[in-house]
Parts: C-alpha cells; sequence; structure tokens
C-alpha cells in the first residue's frame, strides 16, 4: 500500500486535543460530604464492575479516536495497486514520435507500446470506456471514449509513428478537451519519454508507461552545403546519444555516387564533425549517410542516419544592369555569388532612353535610373523607378515608418537610411510598398504577371539623392532582392523542410518522391513529405530541388525516461503490467462515518441509562 | 439559641421513661418511690398531674403558690444529654448559609436538657468536644447550659472524638438514668461499640439521629469527587440516578440498622430531618414516641 498524501499525517495530532479533552472531562467536581461512609459503599460496589465502568467513558474516547484514525488515513490517500484494473474512464497518450521508432525493444519501440495498450483494451471492463490519442506532431484522437475492444483495437492496429517530434502540449489539450473535465478521467501515458518537457502540464491522475532499454543511437545532427571559391563543402556532425564510444562510416553522396567515405570516432554522449571540401560545384544535392556502425545495437534508430542537402547554387543567374554609372550597385551585385552581371551603360554602348531590351534573355534585369521597354517575364530591379512608372510629385519627408514582412525587407535595417527626395509613386495595384516612409513608399515590390513582367522591385528615388548605399541595409537590400527576384535554383523552394510539413511549388509542378514515384501537384501544395530524401520538382519554369530532413537532435537521443514530470508530482509509472492505483480513502471515510454514528449511539445509549 | 416562648410552651412536659413506665400505672409510680428517701431535695413548681399529696402546704399557705417538694431519691434519677459536635454535624451543603444540621441538634439537646431541668432532674451535658457540663439541678440552670453549649459550638478550636470513644468514655464514669445522644452517628469507625457499652451501663439510652436533607436526599449531580469532612476521603462518583437510588437504599439500610440496634438494647431510637424545627421535633414527634410527657 502507498500514500499520495503523506502530509496529511500531520491531522494525526488532533489526537492530542481530543485526549486532552477527556482528561479535563473526567476532572471532577470536589463537593464535601458529612461522610463518605455510605457513599464508599456503594462505590465498593461499582469497584466490582469497574472495568466495564471505566470502559464507559472510554468506548466513547476510543471510538473517537479511531474515527480520527480512520480519517486520517482516509486523507492520506492511500492506495494499492492493482494489475489489469483500468478506472471507469482512460484516455490512453500513445506516442508515436520518431524516437519510438527505435529498435532496443523489438521490433520497436512504437510496436512496444502498442502491445502495453492492447493489454490495456483487453483489461477494460464491461462498462470501462477508454480513448486513444496518437501523440504526433499534430496528435490524433485514433478513437473517441469506446467500451468496444475490437473498435480500439482496430483504431490502436491503425497508428504508426512518423519522423516527427511529438507535441504533447497539443496532444495534452486535445486530451483534456475529450476528458470534459472530468476529473476521474484517468490518463495513461505509453511513451519512451524522450522530448518529453511538455508531460508536465498533463494534470490529474496520471500513469506512465514507459517503453525503451536503452539510449544508445548515433546520428547525424546536421548536415549542410556550401559554396566556396573551391567548390562546395559539406559539413557533416555525427552524434552519439549511447553509452559507449561509436566508430561509423559515414558516407557522403550525390545521388548513387558515392563521393567520399570516412570513419568517423564519436565519443559516448558526444559528436564528431566531418567538413568535406572541394566538391564538384555542378552537383545539385548531397547525402550524408551513417552506412555502418561495428555494432548494430549501437544505432537503434535508423530513420535519422541520412541527412540531404541541396547545392544552394546550382546554376550561373544572369543580370543585365543598364546604369549611366553607378559603383555601388556594381559593388553590391558583383559580391553575390552565382551571380553573372553584364553591365550596359546606355551612352557608351549606344542604348538611349526608352531603349528597347525585350530581346534580351536574361534572369534578372537592373534598371538604375534608365527607362527601357522589358522583355515579357523579365525580373526587373528599378533604381529611380519614377521613370518606368507615372508619379504623382516628388516628397522629401522620408522619415522611415515601417517595413512590412517581405523577403524584400529581411534583416533590412532602414532607421539609418536618408533619402533627400523620392518621386511619388503611383504604381499599379500589384506593386505594394515592402518599406514606408513618411511622405510614401521608399521600396515597393510585386509580381507583374498580370502587366507583362516577371517581379519587379522598385525603388522610387535615385542613389546619390541618399545614403542608402553608403550604409549596412544597402548590400542586404540588394542581395534580397536578387535572391528573390531569381531564385537560385530559378524556383522559389526551401532548401530543406521537416518530414510531414507543407510546401508551396509553383503551379503545375511535378514532383519525384526519393522513392522514385512522381507525384502532380496541381494546386501548388505538396504535402507528401513523410519520407526523408531529396525531392526533384520540374516545373514549367526549370528543375528544382528540395530535401526533407529529419533532423532532431533532442528526439534522435532516444535515451528512455522512465519518471516523467507531470503536473501531477504523484503520478505513478507503472510496470509493464500495466498496474492501477486504487485509491481507498472513500472506503475509511465511509468506515469513519460507520464509526461516527454507532459512537453517536452509545453516547445516546450512555444518557439513557443514566437517566433511567 | 431557644426562645423564651418556646421554653415556656415546653413547661410541664416531663421526659418520659420506659422502664418505668413498662406496664406503670400512676398508682405504682408514686409507691415505687414512697419512702425511698425522706431527705429533701428541692422544689419544684406544681404542674397538674403531680401528685397533689407532695405539694408542700406549708409554702402554698405562705405564697399561696403550690410547690411540689422533692426528695433524694428523685435526685438519683439522673438525665445526660449527649450532643455530637463532630465535623460531619457541623456539615452544611455548599449552597446553605448556616450550619443548620448542628444548630437543630443543639436545639434539641437543650430543649431536652430544659425539660429536663424543669423536671427537676439532675442533668448532665456532655459534648463530643470532650467538655462535661453539670452536673446541675433545677430550671435555674437551664442559662448555664445553654451558654456553655453555644460557647463549646462558638469555639474556634473544636476538635471532636470519635463516637465510640465519646460513648465509651462518657459509660465509664455515667451515673444511671436516662441518657439522650443526639448525633448523625455518622462516624467511619461506627457507633455500635460505644453504644454497646453505654446500654450496658445502668443508662437507659435515646439516640435522636440528626440527619440534614442534604443527606436523606443528595442533591449532587454529573461528576463530583466527595470528601469526607472528617477524614477526608475522597470519593469519585458519577452522579447518575443509580448512583443516587444506591445511595438512598444504604441511608435506609444504615438508619433502619441504628433503630433496630437500639431496641435490641432496650434503647429507643428517632430519626430528626433538621429541616423540621425544633418545636416539631421535640414538642410533636418526641412526645408522640412518648419520649415526652
Amino acid at each position: 500500500m502507498n500514500i499520495l498524501n503523506p502530509l496529511a499525517l500531520l491531522f494525526a495530532l488532533l489526537a492530542v486535543p481530543i485526549v486532552l479533552l477527556y482528561l479535563l472531562r473526567l476532572q471532577r467536581r470536589e463537593q464535601s460530604v458529612s461522610s463518605t461512609l455510605l457513599w464508599r459503599q456503594s462505590t465498593l460496589d461499582r469497584e466490582a464492575n469497574a472495568l466495564w465502568q471505566k470502559l464507559r467513558p472510554n468506548i466513547l474516547l476510543f471510538l473517537q479516536l479511531l474515527t480520527l484514525a480512520f480519517l486520517v488515513f482516509a486523507l492520506i490517500r492511500p492506495y494499492i495497486n492493482q494489475p489489469g484494473q483500468t478506472p471507469a474512464r482512460t484516455i490512453v497518450l500513445l506516442d508515436a514520435s520518431a524516437s519510438m521508432l527505435a529498435e532496443d525493444v523489438p521490433p520497436t519501440r512504437f510496436s512496444a507500446a502498442k502491445k502495453q495498450v492492447s493489454n490495456l483494451i483487453d483489461d477494460l471492463g464491461a462498462n470501462d470506456q477508454l480513448a486513444l490519442i496518437l501523440m504526433g506532431a499534430s496528435p490524433r484522437a485514433l478513437s473517441g471514449f469506446s467500451a468496444s475492444k475490437a473498435e480500439l483495437a482496430a483504431a490502436l492496429d491503425a497508428a504508426q509513428p512518423a519522423l516527427e517530434a511529438a507535441n504533447w502540449g497539443a496532444a495534452i489539450s486535445l486530451a483534456q478537451a475529450i476528458a470534459q473535465g472530468d476529473e476521474n478521467t484517468a490518463f495513461v501515458v505509453v511513451s519512451d519519454g524522450a522530448n518529453a518537457d511538455d508531460a508536465k502540464l498533463l494534470t490529474g491522475n496520471v500513469k506512465f508507461i514507459p517503453v525503451g532499454a536503452n539510449g544508445e543511437n548515433v546520428f547525424i545532427s546536421a548536415f549542410t552545403v556550401r559554396r566556396t571559391v573551391r567548390g562546395l563543402a559539406a559539413f557533416v556532425r555525427v552524434n552519439n546519444s549511447g553509452k559507449s564510444a561509436a566508430s561509423v562510416l559515414v558516407s557522403l553522396r550525390s545521388g548513387d555516387a558515392l563521393l567520399d567515405a570516412r570513419t568517423l570516432d564519436v565519443p559516448a554522449a558526444g559528436s564528431a564533425t566531418w567538413t568535406q571540401n572541394d566538391l564538384d560545384p555542378a552537383l545539385p544535392h548531397l547525402t550524408a549517410r551513417i552506412d555502418q556502425t561495428p555494432n548494430a545495437a549501437q544505432d537503434n534508430l535508423a530513420a535519422d542516419d541520412a541527412a540531404y542537402a541541396i547545392n544552394p547554387v546550382t546554376s550561373i543567374r544572369r543580370a543585365l544592369l543598364v546604369t549611366r554609372g553607378n559603383r555601388f550597385l556594381e559593388q553590391a551585385l558583383g559580391a553575390l555569388p552565382g551571380l553573372q552581371v553584364t553591365r550596359v551603360v546606355p551612352s557608351v554602348d549606344g542604348l538611349t532612353a526608352g531603349q528597347d531590351l525585350s530581346g534580351a534573355v536574361y534572369d534578372l534585369i537592373v534598371l538604375d535610373n534608365i527607362t527601357a521597354t522589358l522583355p515579357s517575364n523579365a525580373n526587373v530591379l528599378m533604381i529611380g523607378a519614377g521613370a518606368q512608372f507615372s508619379s504623382t510629385g516628388v516628397f522629401s519627408n522620408t522619415g522611415f515608418v515601417r517595413a512590412e514582412a517581405s523577403p524584400i525587407a529581411q534583416n533590412v535595417d532602414w532607421r539609418g537610411v536618408n533619402v533627400l527626395e523620392a518621386q511619388h509613386l503611383a504604381p499599379p495595384a500589384w506593386l505594394q510598398p515592402v518599406i514606408q516612409a513618411q511622405g510614401g513608399g521608399l521600396v515597393f515590390a510585386g509580381d507583374g504577371a498580370s502587366a507583362g513582367l516577371g517581379r519587379v522591385v522598385a525603388l522610387p528615388f535615385d542613389l546619390f539623392k541618399s545614403d542608402l548605399p553608403l550604409q549596412i541595409a544597402f548590400p542586404v537590400l540588394v542581395a534580397n532582392s536578387v535572391d528573390w527576384l531569381s531564385p537560385a535554383q530559378g524556383l522559389a523552394l526551401p532548401a530543406s523542410v521537416k518530414p510531414g510539413e507543407v510546401i508551396a511549388l509553383p503551379g503545375g509542378s511535378q514532383v519525384v518522391l526519393p522513392a522514385g514515384a512522381s507525384m502532380a501537384a496541381p494546386d501548388g501544395v505538396f504535402a507528401d513529405t513523410a519520407q526523408p530524401g531529396i525531392y526533384a520538382v520540374q516545373t514549367p519554369r526549370g528543375r528544382g530541388y528540395f530535401a526533407v530532413n529529419f533532423l532532431d537532435a533532442r528526439e534522435s537521443d532516444t535515451t528512455p525516461q522512465p519518471n516523467l514530470q507531470f503536473a501531477n508530482a504523484n503520478a505513478q509509472t507503472q510496470t509493464a503490467q500495466g498496474l492501477s492505483q486504487r485509491e481507498l480513502w472513500n472506503i475509511l471515510a465511509a468506515l469513519a462515518l460507520v464509526l461516527l454514528t454507532i459512537e453517536w449511539w452509545v453516547y445516546q445509549r450512555g444518557l439513557r441509562t443514566r437517566k433511567a | 439559641m431557644l426562645s423564651e416562648s418556646f421554653l415556656k410552651s415546653l413547661v410541664g412536659l416531663r421526659l418520659a421513661s420506659t422502664r418505668r413506665q413498662r406496664g406503670a400505672l400512676m398508682g405504682e409510680r408514686r409507691s415505687a418511690r414512697r419512702g425511698r428517701s425522706i431527705e429533701f431535695a428541692d422544689y419544684r413548681n406544681y404542674t397538674p398531674g403531680d401528685d397533689p399529696r407532695r405539694v408542700d402546704w406549708n409554702i402554698y399557705a405562705r405564697h399561696e403558690k403550690a410547690y411540689i417538694k422533692l426528695f433524694e431519691d428523685e435526685e438519683d434519677t439522673a438525665v445526660s444529654i449527649l450532643l455530637d459536635v463532630s465535623k460531619s454535624m457541623r456539615w452544611m451543603a455548599e449552597d446553605e448559609t448556616a450550619p443548620q444540621k448542628m444548630e437543630r441538634a443543639a436545639e434539641i439537646a437543650l430543649s431536652l436538657a430544659f425539660i429536663a431541668l424543669s423536671g427537676g432532674d439532675r442533668l448532665v451535658m456532655e459534648l463530643s468536644s470532650g467538655a462535661r457540663i453539670g452536673p446541675r439541678r433545677g430550671a435555674g440552670a437551664m442559662a448555664h447550659f445553654a451558654s456553655a453549649v453555644s460557647r463549646e459550638l462558638t469555639r474556634a478550636d473544636a476538635t471532636s472524638m470519635p463516637i465510640n470513644t465519646w460513648l465509651r468514655r462518657y459509660a465509664a464514669t455515667s451515673p444511671p438514668g436516662m441518657c439522650f445522644v443526639v448525633s448523625d452517628l455518622l462516624d467511619e469507625t461506627g457507633y455500635q461499640d460505644g453504644l454497646n457499652v453505654l446500654a450496658t451501663s445502668r443508662a437507659e439510652v435515646s439516640v435522636v439521629q440528626t440527619l440534614c436533607p442534604d443527606e436523606l436526599a443528595p442533591r449532587f449531580e454529573g461528576d463530583v469527587r466527595l470528601k469526607d469532612v472528617e477524614t477526608g476521603a475522597a470519593r469519585d462518583l458519577s452522579m447518575d440516578n443509580a448512583t443516587l437510588r444506591d445511595y438512598a437504599q444504604r441511608l435506609k439500610i444504615f438508619t433502619d440498622e441504628a433503630q433496630a440496634f437500639c431496641q435490641r438494647r432496650g434503647g429507643r431510637y428517632f430519626l430528626a430531618d433538621t429541616s423540621q424545627s425544633t418545636g416539631d421535633i421535640v414538642a410533636r414527634d418526641l412526645r408522640r414516641q412518648g419520649w415526652i410527657v
């Protein structure tokens, strides 16, 4: 038998005043009499059955102390563990996070957890109800309260873990919503306890059934590829959450082609890194993989043994800069990797104002205070855009007001920028201000598809009439603008997403999954990213890649936590048999009530005897 | 202590002896005394019922008042009154204001004394404190007895012997005659030995047991510790109905035993409730009992 509230034992001290009251009660009033001669004789008579006489007041005391004892026992909330007995309403939270795929409990932790839940379902009484919640990145109720074992078993069978971290907070909210505030609902958490900080949000009657034997796992915690002057550089970090050092063979591939391989010695609960330089800059994507560990038991989780990265710059973007001479702009553009700038000076190259550039094929056109006829679908950065768009005048109150949440304005600190005067632009509807000054917009951006243009970024002022080129904001703005106007891959694809994440693709895209299957994403949304790997995207505007990576060091640290912290500090960790607590306080309270009734009856009876 | 008018109402009463009354007629009583002694002892007032032949006609001729001549043989019929002044006699219930029991007992004793004195008997009063008053004779000695008793009762250093010791001591020196014992008979060591010794002396013993209402029907309630005023002994009792019923039973046995004890030894017994007036007890009850005629 265990107790939940040992502090309530202090109530036992109430026995002291009860006994004291009895002692006071028995202190007799003193009365003088002429003689105790006649009284004594009756006392002698009484002494013949003195035991009963002494006990009569003490029976009440005894009953009262016994009542107190039962009440105190009820207050300390004792309970006994009963195997296989589940309270009437139980909500099972089944951890389906990536760490549950660990194979330290064969076949996997998740299978072991399902077996536990299956036992709970088998142990349901006739009137007991059970609800099932699968704790993934977005928790799901597999089954509401149900007493049907077949229904619950079917729901459990359908449960699958995913390569994602469990969202404990959302799962607990869902569980408590299902419980509907019923305090008698018991929560059973079946989990390895990895990455479960939010478990403490769970209040109420919680039982924890831990799964998992050990935390032996070697995994890739970081993999990045960047472009350097000498080509591509890949960085791999391998972690080891186990208790012994591991020597692992890590390979670097692009597609099926092996680029390099290296043996890394990863210390216990530590990490090792590998930086590989001088890789072919033309490689579209790279894969790092832990190919083998000397001891299979050192790597319980296979899903985190590979990581994928996309070559950040796979193609040279070509930009046409039309300017009468702007050293700041030339330098800012020239510093951008993978951007090949062709400079055209109208006077030198025989171009005049309003030059027709419609025949030029460039990824990006930069117009510096020049008006020109633009080719269709051209992506344009316009400096001094008043020449290209109609303006309603000039304003000089150019104090910074705000920057919109736009990729153009990202990391651009405009507060220190001073502009002497700017054109009051009257832009078409698709061109929206990105940076606002008091007098009007200073940076505009928009997709000009409706006007026969590509993406457009417009600055309605002359760079020489501002100190913007001298500010740190300038190269950032130019880099942002170029990246937005002409994405590195030619497609606006994220480099890496988490499994299960939804990404936006250009309309009409075709996606080739890592496994080789091809899927269409007609409405521009792609959600089948459960499988980590390289996804190839074919769009009308070109081919690109994105990687799906399960890189979650906390989830990959599969060390099981047999003791989770719940809001109720008294939550019990259950052994594999799935014990349930049976609290005894209600029985004790009922006994106390019975004793109280007996005590009252004895007292009343005593009064009647005396009066008779 | 006793009012003049009350004493006057007692004039003419005489203490009656069972022995002399046993089968006695007036004539026999006279003849029994006749010729016993011719030695003059005293005069006393004539009261109706006295033998007219004993009137001193010489004095009557001189004073036109009838006096009876008393002779030595009557002096020998001594009356002794033993008054218990123990702490139990002086006890009063806590809500009482005056020691009713002691006062009433003293009044009874003095009433008997007055009757004895006015009857010309020789009187000795003996208190349980050891004080002895008398012997004296004649109504004139009444004031002496009254003041001596009242002095004894108000003494600060009042002591008292156990009843047995007291009665034994008195029996050793007692003259034959009538002996009245006024006591509650409540004593740790009992009273039987003393009365036995007294009764086997030549004295004719009459016991007036004085008990106050709080002894006859105690009014205690709840859990009390009773403390004996004489011995200091304590008894813890719960005053429920059973206890009080038991006490009443014990008391009845106690008084019945005292009465039987006295009667077995040729004595008389009367239980006086001290809540009654002295007049009621003496002039009514004791007369009804035949102790006084």
